[in-house]
């Protein structure tokens, strides 16, 4: 393990402490600790050393991931979408902008990533807002909803509509045009800062669109997603490990009927299956941060097929943990009641898991059809 | 023949694509209108070209121009290969 990840690990275990609760029943994280993790790359850690990061390969990055979505699933979903504009930014801006934000993102500014609209989730193509060229600048309209963390940012990434193709803008929160209302109240990681973000004519220059633009929507999209993705996979790694922690200790310390609840065959399999979904995600994340360590190209379906796995057994192994604690962690801010509620979420963001499976399938077949001439 | 670097580069390249769409593939044919080609594999091939060639390709590079075919992804693996390292992320 490299020293940052050590004492990373160690720093958010305190910084968390038992927090995390109120941080989910007042809906709100302290905005001073996320800047402090900002400033330390710890946001966005696989951020290049030339670029302020600390250059953390993915399956370091996805242990700590890991570890935050132990803790508290709002604070990680803060980390996936600072990593994902890191990482957009990385992949689509030109030198100049990668020299020009990457270092603010790993200096205390916080960052949202734009993407879904009233009539355009999963279905990217229907995306409205629009990013028009008017001289040196752009202008930007449309309305984003769902946006994590745009509660706390200071940049938001937003992608849009611009000529034939699409763009991502970084657009400063505070521009005029830009209003930022939160979703008043989440069903899960209700403290991640979701809110629904409007653009009326935001004026920005030119510069301010990564790579120029123009470059397919759904290659963009793709592009970005695959960062969260890994970075959701990693935290239901991490909620995994909360419940099979919890329910594990509760099942050994409850006697009924005489006997510890793990005695009990029907309590037991739960934590048998809690274990082997636990173990799984691991391995299918570890496989995929792997793709991504060795730059190969089987990272793209590895990252859907992590995503998949981690957010079905996740939400799975939630609801198994809520039944083993029964009434000692059916409240609002228990560790196993925000699991539960924190996982569902996660099949629904970053690609649904019925979005995950159509692309899976259409991988199976494609390996598996005929060679036939084209 | 003549197997200079660059026909070396498109005999890689064309491989890789055979080898994923599990079709016979021309240099010159468009592999999005044919529809053998989604988004998710062209991020494939984005991830292929980098680590085989050792090309970053960045920005305004993931135009669909520049992977419409086996032979502009050649060029464009010919070109980015002659620019310094520098661009790098």
């Amino acid at each position: 393990m490299p020293d940052w990840l050590a004492e990373a690990t160690e720093q958010l275990t305190d910084v968390v402490g038992d927090q995390a609760a109120e941080w989910d029943l007042a809906g709100l994280l302290p905005v001073e600790t996320l800047r402090t993790l900002g400033k330390q790359g710890l946001l966005c850690a696989e951020v290049p050393v030339e670029h302020g990061g600390i250059g953390a390969r993915s399956a370091d990055n996805g242990a700590f991931t890991a570890h935050v979505g132990s803790l508290c699933s709002s604070l990680r979903s803060v980390m996936t979408s600072q990593g994902m504009a890191a990482w957009t930014v990385q992949r689509l801006g030109d030198a100049r902008q990668r020299r020009e934000f990457l270092p603010r993102l790993t200096g205390g500014e916080l960052t949202a990533v734009a993407f879904s609209e009233p009539g355009a989730g999963s279905d990217v193509t229907a995306m409205t807002t629009e990013i028009r060229r008017d001289g040196d600048a752009v202008v930007i309209d449309g309305g984003k909803t769902w946006t994590t963390a745009a509660r706390y940012a200071d940049l938001i990434v937003v992608f849009g509509r611009y000529g034939d193709g699409g763009g991502a803008v970084v657009v400063p929160a505070d521009t005029p045009g830009v209003t930022i209302r939160p979703v008043p109240a989440p069903s899960g990681c209700r403290a991640a800062g979701h809110a629904d973000v409007t653009l009326d004519s935001v004026r920005l220059p030119l510069g301010a669109v990564l790579g120029g633009g123009g470059q397919p929507l759904p290659l963009l999209v793709t592009t970005a997603l695959a960062y969260g993705r890994m970075s959701v996979a990693w935290g239901c790694v991490g909620i995994l490990r909360a419940c099979l922690s919890a329910a594990g200790a509760h099942a050994s310390g409850r006697r009924q009927f005489g006997l510890p609840l793990a005695e009990h065959q029907l309590v037991g399999r739960h934590l048998a299956e809690l274990l082997a979904a636990e173990q799984v995600a691991t391995r299918v994340c570890e496989h995929a941060s792997r793709c991504w360590d060795d730059r190969s190209p089987e990272m793209v379906i590895a990252t859907v097929l992590a995503k998949y796995v981690s957010s079905t057994e996740a939400a799975r192994g939630a609801a198994a943990a809520v039944q083993v604690l029964a009434s000692a962690g059916a409240q609002d801010g228990h560790v196993v009641a925000r699991a539960y509620r924190d996982a569902k979420l996660m099949e629904l963001i970053e690609g649904s898991t019925e979005i995950c499976q159509i692309i899976l399938a259409r991988h199976a077949a494609a390996q598996a059809s005929r060679r036939e001439p084209a | 023949m003549n197997i200079g670097a660059e026909e070396t580069v498109q005999r890689r390249i064309l491989e890789f694509v055979e080898e994923r769409t599990k079709a016979d593939v021309a240099v010159d044919k468009d592999l999005f209108d044919s529809g053998l080609v989604n988004s998710m594999f062209a991020m494939e091939l984005i991830v292929h070209l980098e680590q085989a060639f050792g090309i970053a390709i960045l920005g305004e590079d993931l135009r669909l121009d520049n992977f419409r075919t086996v032979e502009r992804m050649t060029s464009l693996v010919d070109r980015l290969r002659e620019e310094p390292v520098a661009g790098h992320a």
